[in-house]
C-alpha cells in the first residue's frame, strides 16, 4: 500500500515556476504583498550568476559602455520599443531593485542601491564592466579602481581560473598602483582548491584570523587587498566585515569563473530565507507538467520522495532560457516546452547565430523567446493570452539579448516586478479574492494513519 | 618556463632563410615529404599559411582506409588504399587504432551491390568477412534493428595531426629540416625558368620572410592550383567538392561503420579517440576560401547517418566542418564521388620551369605513396640517388603527438598521481604539465609564438563539450600566471582561441549544446566583456 | 590537525601489494551510464562546471572527484575508474546531484564500480557487516542472534523497571502481533551500549505507542548497499519486509539511523518487493506527537542557554523526504533546546554535506581520507560555535565526534531521544554518556 506513489498536495495563491534570479524575486515580491506562494524549479542558471546585479551595461550592437543606464533605457525605449526593459516605468524599475536587494541584504548580503549612473566594477580578466548595484563585499574594487588608490591583488595557489598577475597585466596600465601577490589559504593541501570551499572555511573564525594575518604579510604599504570571491557563502557581509576587522586593511572580492561562490551564496540564501517567509519552497526540481483549468492551474513534479502536484490560482512561468531548460532549441525550431508556448524566433537554424562569435552585436538567437502583453501574459498561437492565470518572467521574455547588453538581473528583477503586480491584480480582483492573511502551506511531512 | 614569453623577439624583419628544398603546405603530404626527403639527407623548410593540418588533412574522418570504400569505383585506388593501410599500421601504430570496419545495409538499400561487393573486395584483396545481421548487432549494439546486410573489412583510424607532428618532427631530429606556421606565400622570384626564391609573410604579423631554395614543392591541396598560378603554371587544373562531417561528442562504436551502397552522404562514421565523426556530403564548389557547412549539409549527413545508427539522431554534436578535397579534373565523367582519388605529380617541364613540382589529390590513406613520388622526382633533380626508406623505415613515436591523442593525457595524469598537477582543460582532462611543455617545446614549431589556439592544436584542449568554453579562461590565467603573458595579449588570444573554437561550433549549436554555448557567452562576454576588447 | 592535512590525498600505493589479490575486471561506465541514467540527466548533458566537485567533500581525496568521474567515464578510462579506491571515498550522498544544474547523478556509478570489486578486495570492514547481517534472522551487521537480542532487552528492561521510579511498567514488547509500530533498532546498542536503547522506550511510552521489537529482522544498519552488491541488499530488506509483514504492523519505524531507512525504502521500490506497511522515519512522529501534545518536551531546562546545531543526514533528508523532514527536525530541535539557541549549519537540509561517515567510510578502514573529508563538516560545525551536535543517524554521530577530537574541536554530540528525556526529566543516570558537563551541570 505504501508503495503506490500519491502525490502530494499543495495549494497555494501564486506558483512560480523556475528559481533563478527572476523566480526568486517574483516569490521575494509575492510574499512582500502577502501573496501565499510555492516556488518550483531548477536552479539552473543562477548558480552562475557574479553578484553583480547588472540594469543595462551596453547596447545592443554599440560597442562603448552604457555609463548611465537610466539614459540608456530611454534610448532603448525609443530604438526597442518591444524591450522588456523598455515596457517597465523608470520608477517600477528601482522600486524592483530596491526592494529585491534590500531582502538580499536583511539575509546578509548588502548591496549598493541602485544609483544614478553606473559602477564600473572588475572582472577576474582585470577588464571592466558597467553594473547596476555591487554586493557590499565587492564595494571597495570599484572605489578603489575610481581613486586608483593603491591595491594589491592576491590569489591562492591551488585555485585555478584566477590569476592576479592577470588581472594587474590588463589593468595596471589603467591602475599604476595595482600588485599582484600570491599566497597559500591556511590549512589548505597541495592541489586544487575550490573557492566555494575555501569560502566555507573562512566562516570559521579561526580560519579568518589565519587568513587576515597572511593578507598582512603581503598588503605591503597598500591599504586595499581584492580576493577572488570566497568570504563566505552565508553571511558573507560578516565574514568581510570580520576580515577587514582583523587586517586593518579595505578589502573587496573580484567575482570568478564557475564554480564560483556568489552564485552559491544567492541560491543558499534565498532557498533558507524564502520558506521563513512561509513560501513553499520544492528545490531543484524540474516542473514537468503545467496544466489550466477553471479554478486555477496544475503543476507536477517530483522530488526524490515522489510525485508533487501543487494547485494554484495563478502561475509565473520564470524558467529562464537554454542554460535553464525554459527554451529548447531543437535542429528545426526553438521551443518552449512547458506549455508549447509560440517562441520569436529568427526564420531558420542558419541564422541563429552570426559569424564571428564575439561580434559586439550579439546573435540574432538570444533575442529569441516568448511573446508578453501589456500584463505580463504570455500570449498564444492567437495572439491573445493563453490563460488570465499566467504570467512570465525573466530572460524567457523575446526581444532582450540579456547578455550583450549586460542586463540579466535588470531583466530579471523588472519583469517579475510587473508580473507579480499583474498576478497580484488578477488575484485580488477575480473572484474570491486573495485570502487575507496567507494561508501558509508548508509542507509538513504528516506520518500517516 | 617562466622565461618564455610570446614578446619575446620574432626573427628579424627581413630575414632570408636558405634550404635545399621549400615544401608549401602543412598537411600529411607535405609534412610526409619533408619527413622523406629528410631520410634521403635532403634539408627542407615547410611553410602553411596557418598551421599543420589546417586543410583536408585536419578536415577529414580520420578514417585510414581498407580501400573497401572505393572497390566499385576505384579498383586502382582501392588497391593503393589496402597497400597504404597494411604499410602504416605496422609503420606508425602509435597514429593508428585498428578498428576494423564494417560495412552495413539497411532496409531499402539496393541489395545488387551488397551482393557484388565481397567479390569486388576479393578482387581488389581486400579481406572482406560477411556477418549475420546478429554478429553485427553484438559487434556493434548501436546498430539499426533495420540491418540487412553486414560485412567486416580492416579499416582502421588514424590521427592526422599526430602523423604529421610526427613526420615534422623526424624530419628535425634527422637533419635539422624545419617547420614554419603562419607563413604565407605572395610570390616567388623566378629567373631563367628557376624559382629563385619565394617571398612570403608572417600571416599575423606580416613581417617579411625571403625562403631561397633549389627546388620547391607545391603540397597546397586544394589551394595548390592557386599556388602553380603563382608559379605561373597553368597545368594544374582542379575540381572544389566540399565535404562537410560532424562531430559527435561520443564513442558510439568500435568499428568504423560504412553504408554499404554506391557512396553518399552521411554514410560513414568514424570512431576517433573519444569522439565520432560522421560525413560526409559532397557538393562542387569555386571559392575555396569560404567554406562552412550549411544546416542542409547537416541535416543530410544526421539523416542518412541515423539509418544505420538510429542514437545519431539525437546525439549531441560539439562540431561541423567543411574541407574542400581537391578533385583532379579529367576524368571526366559523372560524379565528383566517382571521380579520381587518385593522385597527380606535375613537373611543370611543360611550364617552362625546371625547379618546380605539383603534388596534389589522393587521400590521407595514401599520404605517404604520394611524398615518396613526390620526393623521388625532387631528389633526382638534386642528384640525389638515394632512395626512399618511408616504405620501411617505422615513423618514431611518440613525444611530439602524445597531448594530441584523445585520453593519452588524463592516462598520463593519472598515473602520476600529483594533485600538484592540476587539471587545466577539465573535459579532455589536459594538465598543466602538458600546458608547461608544449609551451616550452612546442612540437613542430620550435620558433613558433604559442596561442591557446596553437596549443590547442597541440593537445586536446578545448575539443571537449565545453568547447574550450572553461578551460580557455584557464589556460590563459596559466599562462599569466607563469610570466608567459603580461599585457593584454592574453586575452586577445582567448578572445581569437573562442572566436575559432566557434567556427567549427556555430552549425552544431541545438539541444545541449545550445545551453553551454549560453553559459560560455554569459561568461566570455557578460563578465569578461571579451566582445568589447577592442572598444574599452 | 595540519599535519593530518599536509599528509594530504593519500597515494595510490597500495595497489602493489593487493597484487595477490584478485584482479578487478574493468566495467564499461559510459554504456552503464546510458541504461542507468534517465536521458536528460545523462552524462552526456555534463557542461563541465564544476559545480558538483566544488561542492563535494571527496574532491580531492585520491586525486579524483565528480566531475572527473565523470569526464573519465566519457572518455572510457574504465580501468582507472574500476580500480581507484576513490568510490571508497565518496560516500554516494547525492549532494552533486542536488547542485549540478543539470541533475547529473555520479553516485549511481560509484555504487557499480563498488559492487565490481572482487569480494575479497573490498573495505573489509564494510564487507563483513554485510556478509554477518545475511547470516541470521537478526539482519544484524554485528551478527547479533535473535535470542542475544531478546535477552539484551530483557535484561536491560529488568534493569530500568527495578531501578529507575516511575517506569516499574515500561514495556519493550517483542514480537507483538498486530502492533501499529515495528520498531527498528541499531545493534550498536545492544552490542555494546545497552543502557542507550531505554530513552527510546520511554518515549515510546510517554506517548503510549502500541509498538514492538522483533526477534527477526529487527537490525537498522544495511551495509550490503555500500558493498554494491544488490542481491545482498535484497536478501536483507527481504528479512525485514518479511518480518514486519508477518508481525502485521503497519508502521515499521525507523529510529535514529540515517541510511537503514533509505535502504529499506529505496530497496523495497528497487527490488519491487512486497511490502504492506508504511515506512516511516522515527523524526516525522517526534515532531507529530510533539505537535498532538503527546510529547509535552521544551526547552525551560535549558537555562545556560546552550546552543545546538543539527546535522541532516543525507540518507533522510536530500535522498529521501528532502526538505520536509528537515523542517520536523528543526521543529523538533527548536521546540527541545529553545529558538534562540538552535544555529543551523551552513550548507543545510538538502544542501548538507555528508559528515563523511556514510556510505560505509565509517567501516572502510580508510581513516586518513576519512578525515580529510570531514573537514568541511568540521568547519561547518565551528562556525556555529554550538555546544552540541544533535543528529538522528548512528553514521554522523560517530564521524562527528571522531573529527571532532581529531581536529580539535569541543563540541559534544547527542541523541535525540537523550535530549528528549533530559527535557521530559526522565533521563537515567545512566543514559547520560554523550552529554557533557556542562548539560550534567544542568540535571545533576
Amino acid at each position: 500500500m505504501n508503495m503506490i506513489e500519491q502525490p502530494r498536495n499543495f495549494t497555494t495563491e501564486l506558483a512560480v515556476i523556475g528559481s533563478g534570479i527572476a523566480g526568486f524575486a517574483a516569490s521575494v515580491f509575492a510574499v512582500n504583498r502577502k501573496i501565499a506562494t510555492a516556488l518550483a524549479g531548477n536552479s539552473g542558471a543562477v548558480a552562475y550568476t557574479t553578484g553583480y546585479l547588472d540594469l543595462l551595461g551596453r547596447l545592443d550592437g554599440i560597442a562603448t559602455a552604457v555609463t548611465d543606464p537610466w539614459e540608456g533605457l530611454l534610448h532603448l525605449r525609443q530604438t526597442q520599443p518591444k524591450h522588456p526593459l523598455g515596457r517597465i516605468a523608470v520608477a517600477d524599475l528601482r522600486a524592483g531593485f530596491d526592494e529585491f536587494t534590500s531582502f538580499l541584504g536583511s539575509g546578509g548580503i548588502a548591496y549598493s542601491r541602485a544609483g544614478d549612473r553606473n559602477v564600473t566594477a572588475l572582472t577576474p580578466a582585470g577588464t571592466l564592466k558597467q553594473t547596476l548595484c555591487v554586493p557590499a563585499t565587492m564595494a571597495a574594487g570599484p572605489r578603489a579602481f575610481a581613486a586608483r588608490a593603491a591595491c594589491v591583488i592576491v590569489d591562492f595557489e591551488g585555485l585555478k581560473g584566477f590569476s592576479s598577475r592577470e588581472v594587474v597585466a590588463n589593468l595596471g596600465g589603467r591602475w599604476p598602483g595595482l600588485a599582484a601577490q600570491r599566497i597559500g589559504f591556511p590549512d589548505m593541501a597541495r592541489g586544487e582548491v575550490y573557492p566555494e570551499v575555501m569560502a566555507r572555511a573562512l566562516e570559521v573564525p579561526a580560519t579568518r584570523e589565519r587568513l587576515a594575518t597572511a593578507l598582512q604579510g603581503v598588503a605591503g604599504p597598500a591599504r586595499v587587498i581584492g580576493l577572488p570571491a570566497i568570504l563566505g557563502v552565508h553571511r558573507p557581509d560578516r565574514v568581510h566585515a570580520d576580515l577587514e576587522r582583523l587586517t586593518g586593511l579595505e578589502i573587496f572580492e573580484i567575482p570568478t569563473m564557475p564554480p564560483s561562490v556568489p552564485g552559491v551564496r544567492l541560491r543558499e540564501l534565498l532557498e533558507q530565507a524564502l520558506p521563513k517567509r512561509g513560501v513553499t519552497l520544492i528545490p531543484q526540481q524540474k516542473v514537468t507538467g503545467l496544466g489550466f483549468d477553471g479554478d486555477g492551474a496544475t503543476l507536477d513534479l517530483r522530488d526524490s520522495y515522489g510525485p508533487i502536484r501543487i494547485r494554484a490560482r495563478a502561475v509565473i512561468l520564470a524558467t529562464g532560457r537554454f542554460l535553464s531548460g525554459g527554451l529548447e532549441a531543437h535542429p528545426d525550431r526553438i521551443a518552449e516546452p512547458l506549455l508549447d508556448l509560440p517562441v520569436t524566433q529568427p526564420a531558420g537554424r542558419a541564422d541563429w547565430y552570426r559569424e564571428r562569435y564575439t561580434d559586439v552585436r550579439g546573435h540574432p538567437l538570444h533575442r529569441a523567446g516568448i511573446e508578453v502583453d501589456a500584463e505580463s501574459r504570455p500570449l498564444g498561437r492567437d495572439g491573445r493570452p493563453c490563460s488570465e492565470r499566467l504570467f512570465a518572467a525573466g530572460v524567457i521574455v523575446a526581444h532582450q539579448d540579456w547578455i550583450r547588453s549586460r542586463s540579466g538581473a535588470g531583466i530579471a528583477i523588472a519583469t517579475a516586478y510587473q508580473a507579480v503586480g499583474a498576478a497580484e491584480r488578477y488575484l485580488r480582483g477575480s473572484s474570491g479574492g486573495l485570502a487575507a492573511t496567507p494561508s501558509l502551506n508548508r509542507q509538513v511531512v504528516v506520518p500517516g494513519e | 618556463m617562466s622565461t618564455i614569453s610570446p614578446e619575446q623577439p620574432a626573427p628579424a624583419a627581413a630575414t632570408t632563410l636558405e634550404t635545399e628544398v621549400l615544401i608549401i603546405g602543412g598537411g600529411v603530404t607535405g609534412t610526409g615529404i619533408m619527413r622523406d626527403l629528410a631520410l634521403r639527407g635532403i634539408h627542407s623548410i615547410l611553410i602553411d599559411k596557418i598551421d599543420l593540418c589546417a586543410g583536408a588533412s585536419g578536415g577529414n574522418h580520420g578514417l585510414l582506409h581498407s580501400g573497401a570504400r572505393y572497390v566499385s569505383t576505384d579498383l586502382e585506388a582501392a588497391i593503393e588504399c589496402r597497400q597504404e593501410n597494411e604499410l602504416l599500421k605496422r609503420l606508425a601504430p602509435h597514429c593508428i587504432e585498428a578498428t576494423g570496419g564494417l560495412f552495413v545495409a539497411v532496409e531499402g538499400d539496393d541489395p545488387a551491390f551488397a551482393d557484388e561487393f565481397p567479390e569486388l573486395c576479393r578482387r581488389a584483396g581486400i579481406r572482406c568477412d560477411e556477418l549475420t545481421v546478429a554478429e553485427a548487432r553484438k559487434l556493434e549494439p548501436h546498430l539499426s534493428d533495420r540491418l540487412v546486410r553486414a560485412c567486416r573489412v580492416p579499416d582502421a583510424t588514424v590521427d592526422p595531426f599526430h602523423l604529421a607532428l610526427a613526420n615534422v618532427d623526424h624530419a628535425r631530429l634527422t637533419n635539422g629540416s624545419l617547420y614554419r606556421s603562419h607563413t604565407e606565400l605572395l610570390r616567388f622570384e623566378i629567373v631563367d625558368g628557376e624559382i629563385r626564391s619565394a617571398v612570403c609573410r608572417d600571416h599575423r604579423t606580416l613581417a617579411p620572410l625571403t625562403i631561397r631554395a633549389r627546388q620547391v614543392v607545391n603540397a597546397g591541396g586544394a589551394w595548390a592550383m592557386n599556388i602553380a598560378r603563382l608559379a605561373g603554371c597553368a597545368d594544374v587544373d582542379l575540381l572544389y567538392a566540399k565535404g562537410t562531417l560532424l562531430v559527435n561528442h561520443d564513442r558510439m562504436t568500435r568499428h568504423v561503420v560504412n553504408r554499404l551502397r554506391p557512396p553518399g552522404d552521411g554514410d560513414i562514421l568514424v570512431p576517433g579517440g573519444t569522439v565520432s565523426i560522421l560525413g560526409t556530403t559532397s557538393t562542387r564548389i569555386q571559392d575555396l576560401d569560404h567554406v562552412a557547412p550549411t544546416v542542409d549539409e547537416i541535416d543530410r549527413n544526421i539523416r542518412e547517418g541515423a539509418a544505420m545508427i538510429p542514437a545519431l539522431a539525437g546525439a549531441r554534436y560539439t562540431r561541423a566542418f567543411s574541407r574542400v578535397r581537391p578533385l583532379l579534373q579529367g576524368t571526366g565523367n559523372a560524379s565528383d564521388r566517382a571521380a579520381s582519388r587518385g593522385f597527380a605529380l606535375l613537373d611543370h617541364r611543360s611550364q617552362g620551369l625546371a625547379n618546380f613540382c605539383t603534388i596534389t589529390g589522393g587521400k590521407l590513406t595514401t599520404f605517404r605513396l604520394m611524398a615518396e613520388k613526390a620526393a623521388d622526382l625532387v631528389a633526382g633533380r638534386l642528384g640525389n640517388r638515394q632512395a626512399g626508406t618511408t616504405a620501411t623505415v617505422p615513423l618514431p613515436g611518440d613525444d611530439a603527438g602524445r597531448w594530441t591523442e584523445p585520453g593519452a593525457a588524463p592516462k598520463h595524469w593519472y598515473k602520476l598521481n600529483d594533485p600538484g598537477d592540476m587539471i587545466l582543460c577539465e573535459c579532455e582532462m589536459v594538465p598543466q604539465s602538458a600546458i608547461d611543455e608544449i609551451v616550452a617545446t612546442p612540437p613542430g614549431a620550435e620558433r613558433e609564438v604559442m596561442s591557446i589556439e596553437a596549443i590547442s592544436l597541440r593537445s586536446r584542449v578545448g575539443k571537449g563539450p565545453c568547447q574550450g568554453s572553461f578551460c580557455g579562461i584557464r589556460v590563459a590565467s596559466y599562462l599569466y600566471d607563469s610570466g608567459y603573458y603580461r599585457d593584454a595579449a592574453g586575452l586577445v588570444h582567448m578572445r581569437d582561441f573562442f572566436d575559432e573554437r566557434f567556427k567549427g561550433q556555430r552549425p552544431v549549436i541545438w539541444g545541449r549544446q545550445a545551453a553551454q554555448m549560453e553559459l560560455a557567452e554569459a561568461l566570455h562576454c557578460g563578465l569578461l566583456g571579451l566582445d568589447a576588447l577592442d572598444a574599452d | 590537525m595540519a599535519a593530518a592535512i599536509a599528509a594530504g590525498p593519500l597515494r595510490r600505493a597500495d595497489r602493489t601489494k593487493q597484487m595477490a589479490e584478485t584482479a578487478i575486471a574493468p566495467l564499461n561506465f559510459k554504456e552503464a551510464a546510458l541504461e542507468l541514467l534517465p536521458p536528460g540527466a545523462n552524462f552526456d548533458a555534463c557542461l563541465t562546471c564544476g559545480l558538483c566537485s566544488s561542492g563535494c567533500p571527496a574532491s580531492g581525496i585520491e586525486n579524483m572527484d565528480p566531475r572527473k568521474f565523470i569526464r573519465m567515464a566519457m572518455l572510457g578510462m574504465d580501468e582507472e575508474l574500476s580500480t581507484t579506491p576513490w568510490v571508497w571515498c565518496c560516500t554516494l550522498c547525492k549532494r552533486c546531484e542536488y547542485v549540478c544544474p543539470m541533475n547529473i547523478d555520479v553516485s549511481q556509478l560509484v555504487f557499480l564500480a563498488r559492487g565490481n570489486w572482487p569480494q575479497d578486495r573490498k573495505p573489509k570492514g564494510i564487507a563483513r557487516s554485510c556478509h554477518l547481517a545475511q547470516l541470521g534472522d537478526s539482519t544484524s551487521a554485528m551478527g547479533m542472534p535473535p535470542d542475544d537480542f531478546a535477552m539484551i532487552v530483557d535484561d536491560v528492561l529488568e534493569e530500568v523497571r527495578g531501578e529507575q521510579p516511575g517506569f516499574q511498567h515500561l514495556a519493550a514488547p517483542m514480537d507483538k502481533r498486530g502492533a501499529h509500530f515495528f520498531v527498528n533498532q541499531n545493534s550498536r546498542e545492544p552490542m555494546s551500549e545497552p543502557e542507550e536503547m531505554v530513552p527510546l522506550w520511554k518515549i515510546l511510552d510517554r506517548v503510549g505507542a502500541d509498538w514492538t521489537y522483533s526477534s527477526k529482522g529487527w537490525a537498522a544498519e544495511n551495509f550490503c548497499m555500500f558493498t554494491g552488491d544488490e542481491e545482498a541488499w535484497r536478501n536483507v530488506i527481504k528479512k525485514r519486509v518479511d518480518a514486519v509483514n508477518d508481525l502485521g504492523c503497519q508502521v515499521w519505524l525507523n529510529t535514529e539511523c540515517g541510511h537503514s531507512y533509505y535502504t529499506m525504502w529505496q530497496g523495497v521500490k528497487r527490488f519491487g518487493l512486497d511490502a504492506r506497511f508504511r515506512m516511516d522515519s522515527l523524526i516525522t512522529w517526534y515532531a507529530r506527537w510533539i505537535r498532538e501534545g503527546k510529547l509535552p518536551i521544551d526547552s525551560r531546562w535549558n537555562t545556560k542557554g546552550i546552543k545546538f546545531t543539527v546535522q541532516d543526514p543525507c540518507m533522510i533528508v536530500r535522498k529521501s523526504y528532502g526538505d520536509a523532514i528537515a523542517e520536523d527536525m528543526r521543529f523538533v530541535v527548536r521546540t527541545l533546546v529553545g529558538e534562540e539557541n538552535f544555529v543551523d549549519m551552513q550548507p543545510n537540509r538538502s544542501a548538507n554535506y555528508c559528515c563523511g561517515g556514510g556510505g560505509g567510510f565509517l567501516q572502510a578502514g580508510m581513516t586518513d581520507q576519512r578525515r580529510i573529508y570531514g573537514k568541511r563538516k568540521f568547519d561547518q560545525i565551528a562556525a556555529t560555535s554550538a555546544a552540541y551536535v544533535l543528529t538522528p543517524c548512528h553514521n554522523c554521530h560517530s564521524q562527528i565526534e571522531d573529527i571532532g577530537r581529531f581536529y580539535g574541536g569541543d563540541y559534544g554530540v547527542v541523541h535525540f531521544w537523550t535530549l528528549m528525556c533530559l527535557s521530559l526529566g526522565i533521563l537515567g543516570k545512566n543514559e547520560r554518556h554523550y552529554l557533557g558537563p556542562d548539560l550534567r551541570a544542568l540535571i545533576d
